[in-house]
C-alpha cells in the first residue's frame, strides 16, 4: 500500500496533532516529576518516616539553614518593599541599610552589574557592581563562585576621613555618599578603599569608541543622589570619585536598589538591618553570613551567604 | 651679557615649555581621557612629579634653614639660590597636583571647607604656611639683602626649618596613613619622604650652585659632604623599609616589595635609583670627593633620579589589585593595573619641569643683576 493512502501513517505525519501529543506528554512529565518528590516526601512524612535526603546524608554533615519564607503568596521582592515602607516611616536616623548577598544563588549572570549601570547612567570603565569570579580546586575538582562587589557601606568608612574637602560622608541611615558639587577630585578616597569600590569618572562616553556625538542614550539624566544630572564632559560628575549608593534615590522612592530587582536568581536582599521584623534582619541571624575583608574592622554593610 | 652656558639652558628649557605645551592643550581639551591613570591606577605621573618637587622643595629649604638658624657662615652664599631653588619646585610641584586634580577649578575648597581628618587637607594649609614663610624670606634675602646676621631672618630660618621638616613628613605620611596599601602603611614612609626629600633638594641646590659658580670648590666639597650623608641616611632606610617587606611574609606586602624589585619595571629601581641614583653618586663622592665636576655629576644624578623613587612608590602600591579577582570583573578604560604614563602625561611632566627650570633660570638672572645684594655683601 501506497503511504499516501494509508490513513493510519498520514494521521501519524499529522504534524500539529503530533506536536499537541508530544507536548502534552512532556508537560505531564515534567508536572510528574516536579510534583512526585513533594508528594511521595509528605506521604512518607505522614506515615512517620524520615525524610529521604536526611536519611541519605552522612550523620557528621549538617544541612545548611534553609532561607526565611516569603510572607505567604508574597514574592520575596514584595516582601522586602513591604520592609522598605515600613522602614521609611521611621526617622532617617534609625535606618541602617543592609545588603546580603546568597553566593549560593548567584550565578554570575551579571545582570545586577548591568542594572546598575542603566540606573545610574555610568560611563564606560565604571561599575558600581563588579561580580568578581571566584574559581578554587584543582582539575578535576573545580568549582566557581560568584561574588558581586558593591560599595560596602562601611560603618567604619576609610574613605572619609582622607576627603580633604569633606565632600564625602556617611549620612544617619549608614549609606557613604559622595557630593559631586564638593569633590575636588584628588581620589585619595579611591586609595584608601581597600575594597576597590571607589572609581575616578575620567569623562569617557560610550560613543567616545565608536565616533560621533554622544548617543542619545548618554544624556539620559541619571537620579543618584536624588538630582537630575544629564552627563556632560565639563560637567560633575566628570572628574569626580564615584561609588555605589545603594541606590539611595529609589530607596527613598520607596524602590529596592537596582541590582536587587534586577537579580534573576533572587540572590540579592535588601532592607533596614534595625528593623527585627525584616527579611535582611532575619538573614543576619543565619550562622553562614560573613563579610569581606572583616579583619580589617572596617565594619561592612554588605553581607554575603555562604 | 648672557654666557653660552646660559643662553643654552635658557633655549633647552624654552623648547621643553613648548613641546610640553602640547600636552597641556590636549589636558585641558580633552580632560582626564588622555591619561593612562583610572580607576584601579588613581595616581600617576603627575602625582609623583607633585611629590619630588615639593620634597626637594622642603630639602633645599631646609638647607637654608640651617644655614641661616645655626648661622653657618661657610655655606651663606647658598642662602639666596636655595630659597630660588625651594620656590621653583614648590611652585612646579603645586602645578603638577593641581593639573592632576579632577576639577581643578574647586581647588579652593582645600582652604575655605578642609576636611581636617584628612592629611592632605592639613598639608594644603601647611603648604600655604610654607609659601608664605618662603615669600617673607625670599624678600629679606633677595630683596632686602639680608643676611643670617638678621635676627628677622634666623627667625624665618627656624621656623622654616620646622616646616619644611613637618610637611616632608606630612606628605609621607599622607601616603602612610592609607592602611588599603600595604606598600605605603608603614611608619617608616614618612621619614622616607623626609630623607628623600632633604637628599634631592640638597643635591638639586649643589648641581645648580655648581653649575652656575655660585659657590666655591670648598663649599662645593661641604655640600658634597652633606649630600653624602643624606645618601648614606636614604640607603639605610630604604634598606629597612624594602627589606622588611620582603622578608614580613604578608603576601600582600612581599608582592609590592616584588614589583618594585622584579616587576615589569624592574629597570627603573635598579638601573635608574640604584645604579645612576645611589651606586654611581655614592662612588663619585666617596672616591671623588674633592673634584667639583664628581660633587655635581653626583648631585645631578641624585635629583635627576629623584623621580623614579618616587614613582616606584606612589605606583607600584596601586598596581597590586585589593581584590585579585577584579582584574577579570569588569573591563574598560581605567580599570587596570600596568599603568604606564601616556605620551598627554609625559608631556606635561616636561612641562611642569620646564616651568620650574625657567623660574631657577629667571632667578638665577635676578640674583645676578643684584649682586650687591649677596650674602658676601
Amino acid at each position: 500500500m501506497l503511504v499516501a493512502n494509508n490513513p493510519d501513517v498520514l494521521a501519524g505525519l499529522d504534524t500539529d496533532a503530533s506536536r499537541r501529543k508530544f507536548l502534552s506528554r512532556f508537560a505531564s512529565a515534567t508536572f510528574a516529576g516536579l510534583v512526585a518528590p513533594a508528594v511521595l516526601l509528605t506521604e512518607f512524612e505522614r506515615k512517620g518516616g524520615p525524610a529521604p535526603a536526611a536519611a541519605a546524608a552522612p550523620a557528621d554533615i549538617v544541612p545548611l539553614p534553609d532561607l526565611p519564607d516569603a510572607i505567604a503568596g508574597q514574592d520575596l521582592i514584595l516582601r522586602m518593599m513591604v520592609d522598605l515602607r515600613r522602614a521609611l516611616e521611621k526617622p532617617i536616623e534609625q535606618r541602617r541599610w543592609a545588603m546580603i548577598i546568597d553566593l549560593r544563588k548567584c550565578t554570575g549572570c551579571v545582570g545586577c552589574t548591568i542594572a546598575c549601570v542603566t540606573e545610574n547612567k555610568l560611563p564606560p570603565g565604571i561599575a558600581y557592581r563588579p561580580v568578581l569570579t571566584e574559581t578554587s580546586g584543582t582539575y578535576p575538582n573545580v568549582s566557581r563562585r560568584f561574588v558581586p562587589r558593591p560599595c560596602m557601606q562601611c560603618d567604619q568608612p576609610p574613605c572619609v576621613p582622607v576627603c580633604p574637602v569633606n565632600a564625602t560622608w556617611k549620612r544617619p541611615d549608614g549609606i557613604v555618599a559622595i557630593d559631586y558639587d564638593k569633590c575636588i577630585g584628588c581620589r585619595y578616597c579611591i586609595t584608601a578603599c581597600p575594597y576597590s569600590a571607589r572609581s575616578f569618572d575620567s569623562g569617557y562616553f560610550y560613543s567616545d569608541f565608536e565616533g560621533g556625538d554622544p548617543q542619545p542614550y548618554e544624556t539620559v539624566a541619571a537620579h543618584e543622589y536624588n538630582t537630575d544630572r544629564i552627563r556632560r564632559r565639563d560637567a560633575a560628575p566628570v572628574g569626580k570619585a564615584r561609588k555605589c549608593h545603594f541606590c539611595i534615590h529609589r530607596v527613598e522612592r520607596g524602590e529596592l536598589p537596582a541590582c536587587i530587582v534586577s537579580c534573576m536568581g533572587r540572590a540579592g536582599y535588601f532592607g533596614d538591618a534595625n528593623d527585627s521584623t525584616s527579611l535582611v534582619s532575619e538573614l543576619l541571624g543565619q550562622p553562614n553570613v560573613m563579610r569581606l575583608k572583616e579583619e580589617l574592622g572596617t565594619e561592612p554593610k554588605v553581607y554575603y551567604l555562604v | 651679557m648672557m654666557k653660552t652656558r646660559d643662553r643654552v639652558l635658557w633655549v633647552l628649557a624654552g623648547v621643553a615649555f613648548l613641546v610640553g605645551a602640547v600636552g597641556v592643550v590636549q589636558r585641558v581639551l580633552t580632560g582626564h581621557t588622555g591619561a593612562a591613570y583610572g580607576s584601579y591606577v588613581p595616581w600617576g605621573l603627575w602625582v609623583g612629579i607633585y611629590t619630588m618637587l615639593v620634597g626637594m622643595s622642603a630639602g633645599a629649604f631646609l638647607l637654608v634653614s640651617m644655614v641661616l638658624a645655626f648661622r653657618i657662615e661657610r655655606l651663606a652664599g647658598i642662602v639666596r639660590l636655595g630659597v630660588v631653588v625651594a620656590g621653583a619646585t614648590f611652585a612646579g610641584g603645586m602645578l603638577a597636583v593641581w593639573i592632576d586634580l579632577g576639577d581643578p577649578l574647586l581647588a579652593w575648597r582645600l582652604y575655605l571647607a578642609t576636611g581636617f581628618t584628612s592629611i592632605m587637607g592639613w598639608m594644603a594649609w601647611f603648604y600655604a604656611a610654607f609659601a608664605v614663610v618662603l615669600v617673607i624670606l625670599a624678600w629679606q634675602v633677595i630683596w632686602r639683602g639680608r643676611t643670617s646676621a638678621s635676627p628677622a631672618v634666623q627667625r624665618l630660618g627656624v621656623i622654616g626649618a620646622v616646616l619644611a621638616i613637618v610637611f616632608a613628613g606630612g606628605e609621607g605620611a599622607l601616603f602612610g596613613v592609607v592602611g588599603a596599601r600595604d606598600f605605603w602603611n608603614s611608619g617608616l614612609t614618612p621619614i622616607l619622604f623626609l630623607v628623600e626629600g632633604a637628599l634631592s633638594g640638597i643635591a638639586l641646590v649643589t648641581f645648580v650652585g655648581l653649575l652656575f659658580g655660585v659657590v666655591s670648590d670648598s663649599v662645593g666639597r661641604v655640600l658634597g659632604r652633606i649630600v653624602l650623608g643624606a645618601l648614606l641616611v636614604l640607603i639605610v632606610v630604604e634598606f629597612a623599609e624594602l627589606s622588611i617587606g620582603i622578608y614580613a611574609s604578608i603576601p600582600a606586602y612581599a608582592a609590592s616589595v616584588e614589583l618594585v624589585l622584579a616587576g615589569p619595571y624592574w629597570w627603573a629601581f635598579w638601573i635608574i635609583h640604584v645604579l645612576l641614583g645611589v651606586a654611581i653618586p655614592l662612588a663619585l663622592l666617596l672616591f671623588a670627593p674633592g673634584r667639583r665636576l664628581a660633587i655635581a655629576g653626583a648631585a645631578a644624578l641624585i635629583a635627576v633620579t629623584a623621580l623614579s623613587t618616587k614613582l616606584n612608590l606612589v605606583i607600584t602600591a596601586l598596581a597590586v589589585p585589593e581584590i585579585e579577582e577584579l582584574r577579570g570583573a569588569y573591563t574598560g578604560p581605567g580599570l587596570r593595573w600596568d599603568y604606564f604614563p601616556t605620551l598627554m602625561e609625559w608631556l606635561v611632566g616636561l612641562w611642569i619641569l620646564a616651568v620650574v627650570a625657567l623660574v631657577v633660570l629667571a632667578g638665577q638672572w635676578l640674583l645676578r643683576r643684584r649682586p650687591s645684594m649677596t650674602e658676601a655683601a
